[in-house]
């Protein structure tokens, strides 16, 4: 069996140094996301803050190696992809200040001309069936590394998104890791009240997927998931991520409303020096 | 008119059910025989299948996708089985894929019919082939209503109004084999994102000479007349149909001139029009789609000291079975409504 690069941890990896520098990195950008958050057009606070610690381990096995590619499905977390990206050394601009200003890229849905950004995504449902075509021409130039997509629970209501899982579960795409960002909220409130979505690993499974799920805010999970063997022709892998819309700031965590948020300056504050 | 096609359709769909007793092979063959012309030539959709196996022989970027439209037996996945891809019905994933697999560094070739090229994944071609810019060719059989009896859900006529809107996409809808075989060479050098129209199973010879270099932005009909600069009225065809209207109409009246377009996006009509107003003043656009977004109504807005009327498939739903000839009569999209726009043209 051909294995994807990355193997278990060397020896000399310092896991518990990895998972720090994580968790500090994640801390970063949510006080990023938060300035934007502030900015004069707000940003979409609460799905941002829910996946933050998905993308800056994401881009840390990116960082490892340059097959790696992470590419954000549910673009409206744009605020969240450029922070992290910034805080992962992709991105040298602070992103903060230019969001969703004239005359820069900083778009409220990601925009492909920035650095790290390989694909215009926000329209839903895109991201995936871009991240499997690029993991087949991975495969097909025999490139080894993972193709990682983060979509939205919500997203997934989008036929696209299963359409996509067909045939990459046929093609047996196992570079390809689909990460769900489970935060249970999705733009006019609940994914429960909305239209639910029970049963989520069976479903992925069902498509022949491997799943499994993790705490979408344990960096050590995380990085578990993203550096762990697979078999690049084998099942692709669903990883369903439990998180916390709005989380790390206390005044928004768990609360639907906090999809698309505008504070002001001192708010935002306030809120960087007690975010977690 | 009658369009040439070959007796059956090979690929997707299983011809009606014979009502007399199954054909000998040998009969089978002689009715073949009988309805492929004399100098045998490929439809738009077994040229471009043809034509790309032979090039992904040198050029292993090339990739061929489908959704389950490409028949049973492909020439790409005969010869090339580890770059041809049957993704199923799923006509978006494919497209995004293949925009995945150009930013990778791959040119895949995706087809699928019309219809659900440019109108289920419209999203797609905007964001993958137009915003994006992917080297993503898709090449469209099925355009306008040579579906035919397949009925309304297998029509095409508002591709061109759709993908023509879209940016940075080349737009080609080539005639006979020789043209077709152009684009598709073409498309493979440029990498550059491309939506080709073409018919079903037709196969118009092409016009002379063959378009066995590039595809010129205009192609000036050479035959029929004498009809130059003199002509009171020059019809301008678009794809298959509109060019076999305009040839028959010209063999009728020689006093018309004829100019044929290939490539329909905005920035090659562009040119095209500058062309086409230096030698005449009044056109009649002959194509098979909607007035609204087609051909004329795009030569219209670049020739405003020109008079620009089209000769198109309007704006009802055809609903009837019949052929190809059937449902355009229907539309009303015949000889006789040319010959009638092309008088109007000339009081003009």
């Amino acid at each position: 069996m051909s294995v994807l690069s990355t193997g278990p941890a060397p020896a000399t990896e310092d896991t518990d140094r990895v998972v720090a520098e994580l968790t500090e990195r994640a801390l970063a950008a949510r006080r990023l996301i938060i300035d934007m958050a502030a900015g004069p057009r707000g940003c979409h606070l609460g799905g941002s803050l829910s996946v933050t610690d998905i993308l800056i381990a994401a881009l840390h096995r990116a960082g490892q190696d340059e097959a790696t590619r992470v590419v954000l499905s549910k673009g409206h977390a744009a605020a969240a992809l450029y922070a992290a990206l910034h805080v992962s050394g992709v991105l040298p601009e602070n992103p903060a200040p230019l969001y969703a200003e004239p005359g820069h890229h900083f778009t409220g849905h990601p925009n492909h001309v920035l650095p790290g950004v390989l694909f215009p995504t926000g329209s839903l449902g895109h991201g995936l069936p871009y991240a499997a075509g690029w993991a087949l021409a991975q495969r097909l130039s025999g490139t080894p590394g993972l193709t990682v997509a983060v979509l939205g629970d919500g997203e997934l209501q989008e036929g696209l998104v299963w359409e996509a899982c067909q045939v990459a579960a046929a093609r047996r795409l196992g570079a390809l890791t689909v990460v769900v960002d489970r935060n249970g909220g999705q733009n006019d409130g609940l994914v429960a009240d909305i239209s639910p979505l029970p049963n989520l690993v069976e479903r992925f499974t069902a498509f022949g997927f491997e799943a499994t799920e993790v705490d979408g805010h344990n960096p050590s999970e995380l990085h578990a998931v993203f550096r762990a063997r697979r078999d690049p022709d084998g099942p692709p892998l669903a990883v369903v991520a439990h998180t916390v819309k709005g989380k790390g700031v206390r005044a928004v965590e768990g609360k639907a409303g906090s999809h698309y948020v505008s504070i002001d300056a001192a708010k935002a504050a306030k809120w960087k020096r007690f975010v977690k | 008119m009658t369009l040439t096609r070959l007796p059956a359709d090979r690929a997707e769909h299983p011809e009606p059910a014979a009502s007399a007793e199954p054909a000998s092979l040998e009969a089978a063959a002689a009715e073949a025989a009988a309805a492929v012309p004399e100098a045998a030539v490929l439809a738009g959709r077994d040229a471009y299948r043809a034509e790309l196996t032979r090039l992904a022989r040198t050029d292993p970027r090339i990739l061929c996708l489908e959704a389950d439209l490409g028949g049973r037996s492909h020439p790409f996945a005969e010869e090339h089985p580890d770059r041809f891809f049957n993704l199923g019905i799923a006509e978006g994933a494919m497209i995004d894929m293949a925009a995945g697999l150009a930013m990778a560094g791959y040119r895949p070739f995706v087809s699928t019919f019309a219809p659900f090229a440019a109108l289920r994944a419209a999203e797609s071609l905007k964001l993958g082939l137009g915003y994006l810019g992917a080297g993503v060719s898709v090449v469209a059989p099925y355009a306008g209503v040579s579906g035919a009896w397949f009925g309304t859900t297998h029509h095409c006529l508002e591709d061109l109004a759709v993908v023509g809107s879209i940016p940075g996409v080349t737009i080609a809808a080539p005639y006979g084999e020789a043209e077709m075989r152009a684009v598709i060479r073409s498309a493979a050098a440029s990498g550059r994102p491309h939506y080709i129209r073409t018919g079903r199973n037709a196969t118009p010879v092409g016009l002379h000479p063959a378009a066995d270099a590039a595809v010129p932005v205009v192609r000036w009909d050479a035959l029929g007349g004498a009809a130059g600069a003199e002509a009171e009225v020059c019809l301008v065809s678009v794809g298959e149909v509109g060019t076999e209207l305009c040839l028959a109409a010209r063999a009728m009246r020689p006093e018309l001139a004829h100019a044929h377009l290939c490539y329909l996006d905005q920035e090659h009509l562009a040119t095209a029009a500058a062309e086409l107003a230096e030698r005449h003043s009044r056109f009649l656009v002959v194509e098979e789609h909607r007035p609204v977004g087609g051909v004329a109504a795009g030569l219209a807005l670049l020739m405003p000291r020109c008079t620009v009327i089209g000769a198109n498939a309007g704006s009802t739903w055809p609903s009837g079975g019949g052929d190809h000839e059937h449902v355009l009569a229907e539309l009303g999209l015949d000889l006789a409504a040319v010959l009638d726009a092309a008088d109007r043209a000339a009081r003009h």
